[in-house]
């Protein structure tokens, strides 16, 4: 039965096993397969059982078994195991059952017997995963386990895709459930006879298929900025910008994307081109100026910007936002620097909306829920997540894993779990295994590409007049 | 012939005294930035910067600079032992969640109830809020560090805010090139007052009444 | 005596513990349980504990988990996410069954963002409706993006009991592989963080780039006895 899920299951997919015949599947899974096995204790790309003498003891899966962790692996806390569920970064769970039924519910924490039960992390999984795989026997001492209606408290309702037994497996589908393959030597008559709901039965029925599938290897790595950004569809959500320095910002990635020229972008960032006119930006020589969103602006590509720090902190010296701003062209939207960091958080961890107590009487608070909490009031605000994110990290390997430098975390880290798709810009990109596993920031799932830094690369630009971008 | 104010150096001075050792202390931009200057040797003051630091040291030497080692307001830190680098999310989470013990802000007006508007010029209409409304709310005590009065000598201390605020009700302590204020819960309180400044005169630039400290004396530094 | 944040054993870090106070126990499995915080609690014997902890099972003859404190009649009201597979029996059970020890179970992505709330001083949080009856009952619903939602109020604690690898006289900590588990978000959301390390290095003896809990959410230090 592990050997038939493990068919399933596809390269690069990100894949949570729970509890019982579950966690089986790993061992059947070839190393080389590029499947990423998750767990919710906090490991992202675990091995098979570790093998008898060779535990470590720090080492666990979420049954408390003893695993490894090859190359390429990461370890997150618990809330960030769980947080990644939640965002639709889980491809798969294969979880086991009591019952399971022909709507595709599935009830496997509790029998109502005993009045109490484990939710563990079943229900997190079989909410957020994209698609859901039942394992499980195909009857329990001969009574079905597949069935019409689940009779025991539900994990999840109308959730599961696929159900593998010990005789058959079968598709959930809006008409009930569609028998697919049958186990070697068995009938279609003889499985319905232990089953509890009707089947249907597929044209293509067979035996059961336990070929592991063969695909192409997963490439993140891009040869350039430009062919990573080339896709930005006008009207796109960008993340990106770390804070405001030239520390944590992708520039090579924002000068490709001025060049590709995507417009009406909504740009979400802490600051929107103020290291040019501030501190944050001050050039080794008068004849450079820092690159920064700047560049986007003034080839008119921002339609919106959502922003803690959008304009200089210089009246004399406006940025060319503000100049944009006070002309009418770009919109803003204002936002608390910690209301926007969680913001983010929340769109990266599957949090719609959240109460904080950031900014109750001002001008932020115009127009949202205002709610009290043991006495003290709090704004609601919603999450966001974006079409694609910039990302600056120190090095990243090939599988996506980054690890950052100093204070250019920031925003970085947030915005790298919040985006569809996260591009990162990295100074070094190294083989999966040179990164410690321990010391990775962002895990690769968040990653869908890497651009490496030309050798040669400065921030910063000779000044040169304002080219005509042809709105005129 | 006007009367000599404190420099902001010495406003930076007279708050140093305001953080306790071993406290958690968040700098903002401005005359707060200017406070770690003035830190007892030996101190234990643990700084946190929203750029995602705790506990860095000094500033980098004039000419060195590693893009990746800034505080908030974009000036560059040392590499020094004992610091712990962290994203954003967990920046503010360290805010909101009570770990910050005082944060020093800068500010245009304070109100008689400790109201705070820091983030914008009405007449400028925009501004940056940065992460002084998340310290505002979140920090255990909120020291203003500012001068008395604006340019055209008008109180910055005031009954109400005409800002667009920060914070509501949120400021302990008020440090000016005049005094130390206190916001108690029935208005201002006036606890020192700059060399030379007699009460009286640090009123009539101050918009609301303040009451006088019983023990009300000469600024200590 | 204490020096600074380093305590001199296991019993002096928890010596305060009060009657009827609210206790994290972090951990998944073994791997980052605290096990003499956990022993040192038991000879404390501090009564009508409130305790937090992923797991609730029978420990092995040579481990301490949160198990020990409640058959030692120390807890009178469990928070957990696993308290036995459905089959299962756990001594915990009974207790429940008598009406001596309240259980309150929630799934783990829950009891994770309910901390994380806590920590990050939220007044709760939304997330996708994982719960199924009877586990919503009393919480609010609210239809967010089509889909329902539960509002996850925060989860704080008076203490938090963790374990961690290394520590250094700051506070900050390393974890080691799955050791990580809860003990970030407990040593966030509690009022006073109690970490037993198997290492204790100087101020600075931590990467600043490796430190995963920074000292400000570590207040008391103890160096893990060797079993």
């Amino acid at each position: 039965m592990a050997l038939r899920v493990a068919a399933e299951l596809r390269r690069g997919q990100v894949v949570n096993l729970g509890i019982g015949l579950p966690t089986l599947v790993a061992n059947y899974t070839p190393p080389d397969a590029g499947v990423i096995f998750h767990s919710e204790n906090g490991i992202l790309g675990y091995g098979p059982h570790a093998a008898e003498g060779e535990e470590d003891l720090d080492l666990i899966n979420a049954r408390g078994e003893h695993v490894t962790l090859p190359p390429g692996g990461a370890v997150v806390s618990h809330t960030d195991a769980f947080a990644m569920v939640r965002s639709g970064r889980l491809d798969v769970a294969v979880l086991g059952a009591l019952q399971v039924s022909e709507k595709g519910d599935l009830a496997n924490w509790m029998t109502p017997e005993k009045g109490i039960g484990s939710p563990g992390g079943a229900l997190d999984m079989a909410a957020g995963a994209k698609r859901l795989i039942v394992i499980t026997e195909h009857t329990n001492g001969g009574a079905p386990k597949v069935l019409k209606e689940c009779s025991y408290p539900l994990t999840a309702a109308g959730r599961v895709d696929l159900i593998v037994t010990d005789l058959a497996v079968m598709e959930v589908t809006g008409d009930g459930l569609l028998l697919k393959e049958v186990a070697p030597g068995w009938s279609v008559e003889s499985v319905r006879g232990l089953t509890g709901a009707p089947l249907r039965v597929s044209d293509g029925l067979k035996e059961m298929d336990f070929t592991l599938p063969q695909h192409p290897p997963v490439n993140k790595v891009y040869p350039s900025a430009a062919e990573a950004v080339a896709d930005v569809p006008d009207g796109a959500v960008m993340l990106m910008d770390g804070f405001g320095g030239l520390g944590g910002m992708p520039h090579y990635l924002m000068l490709a994307l001025r060049d590709q020229g995507a417009k009406g972008l909504t740009v979400v960032s802490n600051t929107v081109g103020i290291a040019r006119v501030s501190g944050f930006g001050t050039p080794p020589s008068p004849d450079l100026q820092a690159v920064d969103h700047s560049i986007l602006v003034e080839r008119g590509q921002i339609r919106k910007a959502i922003a803690t720090f959008p304009v200089s902190p210089s009246p004399s010296r406006p940025s060319a936002f503000e100049r944009a701003y006070r002309r009418g062209e770009v919109e803003l939207e204002v936002v608390s620097q910690g209301t926007l960091a969680e913001r983010l958080r929340a769109g990266g961890s599957g949090v719609a909306a959240f109460y904080t107590p950031t900014g109750v009487g001002t001008v932020v608070a115009e127009g949202k829920e205002v709610r009290e909490f043991n006495g003290r009031q709090h704004l609601l605000e919603e999450a966001i997540r974006g079409d694609f994110a910039f990302v600056r990290a120190h090095k990243a390997d090939t599988l996506g894993n980054l690890v950052y430098r100093g204070t250019s975390r920031n925003f970085n880290l947030v915005m790298a779990a919040a985006a569809a798709v996260t591009i990162a810009e990295v100074d070094e990109i190294v083989e999966p295994g040179v990164l410690d596993p321990e010391a990775i920031v962002t895990p690769g799932i968040h990653v869908r590409r890497v651009v490496q830094r030309p050798a040669v690369f400065s921030p910063f630009q000779p000044i040169k007049p304002i080219e005509d971008n042809g709105r005129g | 012939m006007a009367k000599e104010r404190m420099s902001r150096d010495v406003i930076a001075m007279r708050v140093a005294k305001e953080l306790p050792d071993g406290a958690v202390v968040n700098l903002g931009i401005g005359i707060p930035t200017l406070v770690s200057n003035y830190l007892p040797a030996g101190s234990s003051v643990v700084y946190h910067s929203e750029s995602g630091v705790l506990n860095y040291g000094p500033l980098a030497e004039e000419g060195e600079r590693d893009y990746d080692l800034i505080n908030a307001g974009g000036q560059f830190l040392q590499w020094v032992p004992g610091m712990s680098f962290f994203g954003s999310d967990e920046a503010f989470a360290m805010i909101r969640g009570g770990h910050v013990d005082v944060t020093v802000l800068g500010a245009l007006q304070v109100s008689e109830r400790g109201d705070l508007a820091n983030w914008m010029l009405p007449h400028r209409g925009v501004g940056n809020i940065g992460g002084a409304m998340d310290l505002a709310v979140g920090a255990k005590r909120v020291v203003v560090a500012m001068e008395h009065t604006d340019r055209n000598d008008r109180p910055k201390l005031v009954r109400d805010c005409a800002f667009p605020l920060t914070g509501r009700r949120c400021v302990s302590l008020v440090v000016t090139d005049l005094a130390v204020i206190e916001v108690a819960p029935g208005g201002l309180v006036l606890r020192e007052t700059a060399p030379d400044w007699t009460a009286q005169e640090v009123q009539a630039l101050t918009g609301p009444p303040l009451a006088l400290a019983p023990d009300l004396k000469e600024m200590e530094l | 005596m204490a020096q600074g944040k380093i305590y001199p054993s296991a019993a002096s870090a928890v010596a305060d513990v009060p009657d009827g106070a609210v206790v994290m126990l972090g951990g998944f499995g073994t791997p980052g349980l605290p096990q003499g915080l956990i022993k040192g609690l038991l000879s404390q014997g501090a009564r009508g504990l409130t305790c937090i902890s992923n797991t609730c099972f029978e420990p092995r003859a040579d481990e301490y988990n949160v198990a020990r404190l409640v058959e030692n009649g120390q807890v009178s009201k469990l928070i957990t996410t696993f308290i036995g597979r459905p089959a299962q029996e756990v001594p915990a059970l009974d207790l429940w069954r008598a009406g001596v020890l309240q259980v309150e179970v929630m799934p783990q992505g829950i009891l994770a963002e309910r901390m994380r709330a806590a920590a990050a001083g939220l007044g709760g949080v939304f997330v996708p409706n994982v719960y199924g009856h009877p586990l919503d009952a009393g919480l609010e619903k609210r239809t967010l993006n089509g889909v329902e939602h539960v509002l996850a109020p925060p989860l704080r604690a008076d203490f938090a009991l963790i374990g961690a690898h290394r520590g250094d006289h700051l506070g900050n900590l390393t974890y080691r592989l799955t050791q990580r588990n809860y003990n970030p978000a407990m040593a966030a959301a509690a009022a006073v963080t109690v970490a037993e390390v198997r290492e204790v290095v100087a101020a600075g003896g931590i990467d600043p780039e490796r430190v995963v809990t920074p000292g400000v959410y570590v207040d008391r230090l103890v160096l893990e006895e060797p079993s």
